[in-house]
């Protein structure tokens, strides 16, 4: 594994050189030794990237982007001047790929073979649940599970404060409300029932938990979670609109962050994905595997 | 169905309500007396502030082998009991409407004297009628709840998803044909697929299709909870009541 990046102080830098993985500040190197190629910039950085490493790349080359709403056919637009069938594989993860409990989707461009796929996959799956996709249904997927930990954080608050609030300790709270949330949904994994007959499994007649839920279906709970799900894959398409049509001018990128090419985690790329920020303090980088 | 008519015996006050007996071919009367000396199984189906004279009437001519099956909206078994000679066979019954149409859903209580083969014989009697089950007496009111004015959500129910075809141009009386024939459809699949609804409901919704966004609109009415609300509003009133 090689990694690159022009800016050596970020911390995911000594994070890296920790995991022993080979260490650069020069792209064009890591893409010369290197197969498979991760980038992990923000989304506005990509064509820069791009323009950079596009005359080093060959046919054996797979280009993987995990930039949200940047699509395989404008990558490979940019590649085509390079290159005349550049393989491109577009993916959307989430940030539990830190533990290992990832959930990521990916499609296969013009050019990327069923292998290709099928490679990306298995390195993919080393860090949690990974399956191929059709490209249009990654909004979506952004919707559900690439903001989907922002939700379950959201609610582990709140449980947790609910748990304070009939005297619980709050690290014991947050602790509990953790591994509930946990323990349901490896339940649901690993059965074969419906979340709905799941639940009613938990509610016995009159007891505490159905009074619960009556308090959750009053306050339009299921809805809630429907449209937060709609809203992020929303606007996931309107960002990338807005991308497709406006050219980003080198102008209105920080000199710094062009100049240098940063190296950066893909997990930790990958917390902005639902919220792309078209501006960032955070430097861009690429990496690859 | 399971009894010719012959061997049936009905006693009320006056006469319209008897003509719908008649034509089915029972035996009528106006003495409640004579119901309980012709009969084994009898049926109380007076209205609940008229059973404890009805009850006082009958006492002297109710003996160890009749079976007193007491359909009165919030008397319970206790009262029954104290009303009738010690040791008594007394059952409670809660049905609801759709029996008159062999699609009811009937729930029954056992009191003390009553056993086994009473409770067999009621709910085999009863099963033409549709759904029956025994259950403990605190399940009562929830049926009321839940079945009894159940039938009321649904005719609710019907009429809004009606009136939601007619403004989109259907008329009234096609719409209402085809609301009623979609409950009975869904309820049928329900029963014999024994799937849960949620699972049923999954089955219906394509992805990004027009169901799964007609329920988003239900779910953001909060529609789940406004049921509960009624099925609890009426188990409690049905409570309230009875204590009256």
């Amino acid at each position: 594994i090689t990694a690159s990046s022009p800016d050596t102080d970020l911390p995911t830098v000594s994070g890296l050189r920790k995991m022993g993985v080979n260490f650069t500040v020069s792209n064009k190197d890591t893409v010369k030794s290197s197969d498979v190629l991760f980038l992990a910039v923000k989304p506005p950085i990509i064509p820069f990237i791009l323009e950079e490493v596009g005359p080093d790349i060959e046919p054996r080359h797979i280009v993987v982007s995990c930039a949200a709403g940047v699509t395989i056919s404008s990558i490979e637009k940019k590649l085509s001047t390079f290159c005349p069938t550049p393989k491109v594989i577009r993916c959307m993860t989430n940030t539990p790929v830190i533990v290992r409990e990832g959930a990521t989707v990916y499609a296969t461009g013009t050019h990327a073979d069923v292998e290709d796929g099928k490679l990306l996959e298995q390195l993919m799956a080393s860090v949690g649940f990974c399956t191929e996709v059709e490209e249009d249904l990654i909004d979506a997927v952004t919707g559900l599970s690439g903001s989907g930990p922002a939700y379950a954080f959201t609610a582990l608050d709140a449980l947790a404060d609910g748990g304070v609030k009939m005297g619980l300790p709050r690290r014991l709270a947050v602790r509990l409300g953790a591994q509930a949330l946990l323990g349901a949904a490896k339940m649901l994994l690993e059965s074969e029932q419906h979340p709905g007959q799941l639940k009613d499994n938990v509610c016995s007649p009159g007891g505490a938990t159905i009074h619960a839920l009556h308090f959750l279906e009053s306050g339009g709970f299921r809805s809630l979670l429907i449209n937060a799900v709609e809203a992020s894959c929303i606007r996931t398409r309107e960002l990338q609109h807005l991308a497709d049509q406006e050219k980003i001018s080198p102008a209105a990128i920080k000199k710094t962050l062009l100049d240098k090419v940063k190296l950066e985690s893909p997990s930790l790329s990958m917390a902005s994905a639902s919220k792309v920020s078209l501006f960032t303090n955070k430097s861009p980088s690429s990496k690859k595997n | 169905g399971k009894v010719p008519a012959s061997s049936i015996i009905a006693s009320a006050p006056s006469e319209k309500n008897l003509d719908a007996w008649r034509e089915s071919g029972c035996r009528t009367t106006h003495c409640n007396l004579e119901v309980l000396q012709e009969s084994t199984l009898v049926f109380l189906a007076t209205k609940p502030h008229v059973l404890p004279g009805v009850l006082q009437e009958i006492r002297p001519a109710v003996g160890p082998h009749h079976v007193v099956v007491s359909l009165a909206a919030g008397v319970t078994l206790q009262t029954l009991q104290w009303l009738l000679p010690a040791g008594t066979k007394v059952l409670r019954l809660m049905p609801n409407l759709p029996c008159v149409v062999q699609a009811g859903a009937m729930v029954f209580t056992r009191g003390s004297g009553a056993g086994d083969e009473e409770a067999a014989l009621l709910k085999s009697l009863l099963s033409s009628c549709g759904l029956c089950e025994e259950v403990p007496e605190s399940y009562i009111n929830i049926h009321t709840g839940l079945s009894g004015s159940g039938v009321a959500y649904v005719y609710l129910f019907a009429e809004a998803l009606a009136e939601g075809a007619v403004k989109m141009g259907m008329p009234g009386g096609l719409a209402s044909r085809i609301a009623a024939q979609t409950l009975l459809g869904a309820a049928k699949m329900m029963l014999e697929s024994g799937e849960h609804p949620a699972k049923l409901r999954g089955d219906v919704c394509t992805p990004g299709g027009t169901t799964i966004h007609a329920l988003h609109q239900l779910e953001k009415g909060a529609l789940r909870a406004t049921v509960m609300n009624a099925v609890e509003a009426a188990t409690n009133r049905a409570c309230d009541m009875a204590e009256d």
